[in-house]
């Protein structure tokens, strides 16, 4: 092995890369599906809290601060039907629903203020953390004094289905295994087919190089791709939060795990038709973890049948649910045992390879 | 500088190509294999260039055994194949720039090589644009890219027109001034009686015959003259006669020839290596 020589061979293979359409292709779909997802359906281009208010006396007194506020969309609604319908579509994360009087009975410390709050059933903590906030600086200035000494009664009112997942939530298994899994495995496969296609690999190990500096220069291409991908897809997101070093170790072993699979299946594949034919057939089987998550009624079990459930789990539970290592360790002890049994496996194809170059040239 | 010992090879799955084979290459020597589809030249030089491993006998290359040689074996040898094997996305001068950087000694400006074989006005044409013959060509020259002592080459003037053809001899032949060693595998008996030393012809796995291409053809040819003439100044046939090449000024027939007709042709009947070949070993090279 030969340090020097790989960094040439990952050199060559990023620039003979970036001209092969389907590998650009499977690198950038997630991202171009992220996007999108972001896109239609909100967390990417409206992160800012949206909230409807129902007045009916017109008072501005109330409403104006978070009319004004910078940092919340305010909207004014004619009617309670017509605020309960904005929240139940989801075009208002909180709607308040004022009663008759209510900026009146603000003013007076001794009146009973009882109003309702319409909560859409999938809107984020973080936007309605914010929203209560605002509300609460609202009402402090618009009366002078604390809001917690105001006979305040809010009569909170969910709308909408009780999951608090987002789509993007729900679809960010499928595009982490998209990205890392196909942006480790494909790569290196692409690349090995090529050479095995233009004779270049024989080439190659009838100089200084060896066949194990050509595999693991690939390797690690798909390696580094892999994880620049998984981090990406998660930054897009908005889930590269909770312990990043825990983040980047599962990234680290799923990227392992994948460009190792990539290289075996170059190596036994025949040309890049076999190939592609055998991801067609096996693609499903990487998929359906990520699959299974959009629908949070399948069991949790049915995932961990699929290698991929292992990369998927861990960096979900620490970017969403703020999991540490103990929570994650026999998710991260599995995906390391097939990275290992992928490599055992590796090996033995470098050795067989060797064999079928002598033949086939 | 290089010798085999009863080199034997059987493929897994149970083909004999090569049956006790000998032969020794001298520093400086241009040695030719040849044989026909299938003889074992090929599984030779295979085994020669380490890309299968598993023979049987002795094989000793720049005086080590071959099996106690690592991938540094390659800083001291080079290799062209049969078939051209290049990126074809990239240049000629970035794939002779690429394999430049692979080896750790002193190599060639990939420059001077490809104006060595006419590809310098090319140097920045991708490789799938070049045709067959210019391929040829840089696989050619990839091989010396790191000025290597022994040189193995296959077929090395395949599909090249008869003045890079020429231009590729030249190049083998002062090659072997700087004192190269080359083996050189063929089946074109022409490019081997041209610049081979020595040749050995191999079939079914076995070396019949090895010897200089000049000591073959006196050993084989006929000592014979072939004389071709007309009779008289009319476009009447062309007759011929033979005549033994030893006494040949005594010979009154072969004289008067000479005198009293119109000579078209005269010439030694020398064996062509071909024809050795087929007289050797009772096959053709086809």
């Amino acid at each position: 092995m030969n340090i020097q020589r790989i960094a040439v061979l990952m050199g060559k293979d990023a620039r003979l890369g970036a001209t092969n359409f389907m590998a650009v292709y499977v690198l950038v779909m997630p991202v171009i599906i992220s996007l999108l997802i972001a896109l239609v359906f909100g967390d990417l281009l409206a992160q800012t809290p949206r909230l409807g208010i129902y007045d009916p006396d017109g008072s501005e007194k109330f409403t104006r601060p978070l009319l004004d506020h910078p940092s919340i969309n305010t909207t004014l609604y004619d009617s309670d039907a017509a605020l309960q319908s904005a929240v139940e579509r989801g075009s208002e994360e909180l709607g308040l629903s004022l009663p008759a009087g209510f900026a009146a009975a603000l003013e007076d410390d001794s009146a009973e203020i009882d109003f309702t709050a319409y909560r859409w059933g999938e809107a984020g903590v973080r936007n309605l953390l914010l929203l209560e906030s605002a509300l609460a600086r609202a009402m402090t200035e618009g009366i002078g004094t604390s809001i917690d000494q105001l006979p305040v009664t809010v009569n909170a009112e969910q709308i909408g289905a009780a999951n608090t997942q987002t789509w993007s939530q729900r679809l960010l298994p499928l595009l982490l295994i998209m990205a890392i899994v196909l942006g480790g495995l494909f790569f290196p496969a692409a690349s090995l087919l090529d050479e095995k296609k233009n004779r270049t690999l024989v080439a190659l190990t009838s100089t200084p190089t060896s066949l194990l500096d050509v595999y693991l220069s690939k390797t690690l291409i798909g390696f580094i791709l892999s994880g620049i991908m998984g981090t990406i897809i998660l930054l897009i997101n908005s889930a590269f939060a909770g312990q990043v070093a825990l983040l980047l170790l599962v990234i680290a072993l799923g990227g392992l795990m994948s460009s190792a699979f990539g290289i075996v299946l170059g190596s036994v594949s025949k040309d890049m038709d076999t190939f592609l034919g055998i991801i067609k057939a096996v693609g499903i089987l990487l998929y359906a973890p990520g699959i299974l998550k959009i629908f949070p009624q399948v069991p949790e079990w049915i995932g961990r049948l699929f290698p991929t459930y292992y990369l998927m789990n861990p960096l979900l539970e620490v970017s969403q649910n703020g999991a540490g290592f103990a929570e994650i360790a026999l998710d991260i002890a599995v995906l390391a045992l097939i990275s290992v049994a992928l490599l055992v496996l590796l090996n033995s194809v470098i050795g067989r390879q060797q064999q079928k170059l002598a033949l086939e040239t | 500088m290089l010798s085999v010992e009863s080199l034997a090879y059987t493929y897994p799955e149970g083909t004999e190509a090569v049956r006790g084979v000998d032969f020794a290459i001298e520093q400086g020597e241009i040695f030719g294999f040849l044989g026909p589809s299938g003889a074992g030249k090929s599984t030779t030089q295979k085994v020669l260039i380490r890309l299968l491993r598993g023979f049987q006998g002795q094989i000793t290359v720049l005086g080590k055994p071959l099996n106690e040689w690592d991938d540094s074996y390659y800083e001291q040898v080079g290799v062209a194949f049969e078939l051209p094997n290049h990126y074809q996305k990239l240049t000629a001068r970035e794939n002779l720039s690429l394999f430049r950087t692979l080896y750790s000694g002193d190599t060639r400006d990939p420059a001077e090589l490809l104006e060595m074989v006419g590809l310098a006005e090319d140097a920045n044409t991708r490789l799938s644009q070049f045709s067959k013959g210019m391929q040829m060509r840089l696989n050619f020259v990839r091989a010396l890219i790191h000025q290597p002592d022994l040189l193995f080459l296959d077929e090395p003037t395949t599909g090249l027109d008869p003045v890079n053809g020429q231009k590729i001899k030249e190049i083998l032949r002062q090659q072997k001034e700087e004192g190269r060693t080359i083996f050189l595998t063929t089946h074109d008996m022409t490019v081997a009686d041209q610049i081979c030393d020595r040749v050995a012809f191999i079939v079914d796995g076995k070396i019949t015959l090895i010897d200089s291409p000049r000591n073959l053809r006196l050993q084989h040819g006929q000592r014979r003259v072939r004389v071709e003439y007309h009779k008289d100044e009319t476009s009447s046939p062309a007759q011929h006669a033979e005549f033994p090449l030893d006494g040949l000024a005594d010979s009154d027939q072969f004289l008067n020839i000479l005198r009293t007709n119109r000579i078209e042709t005269i010439h030694t009947q020398e064996a062509t290596l071909e024809d050795i070949f087929i007289q050797t070993t009772g096959r053709s090279l086809t």
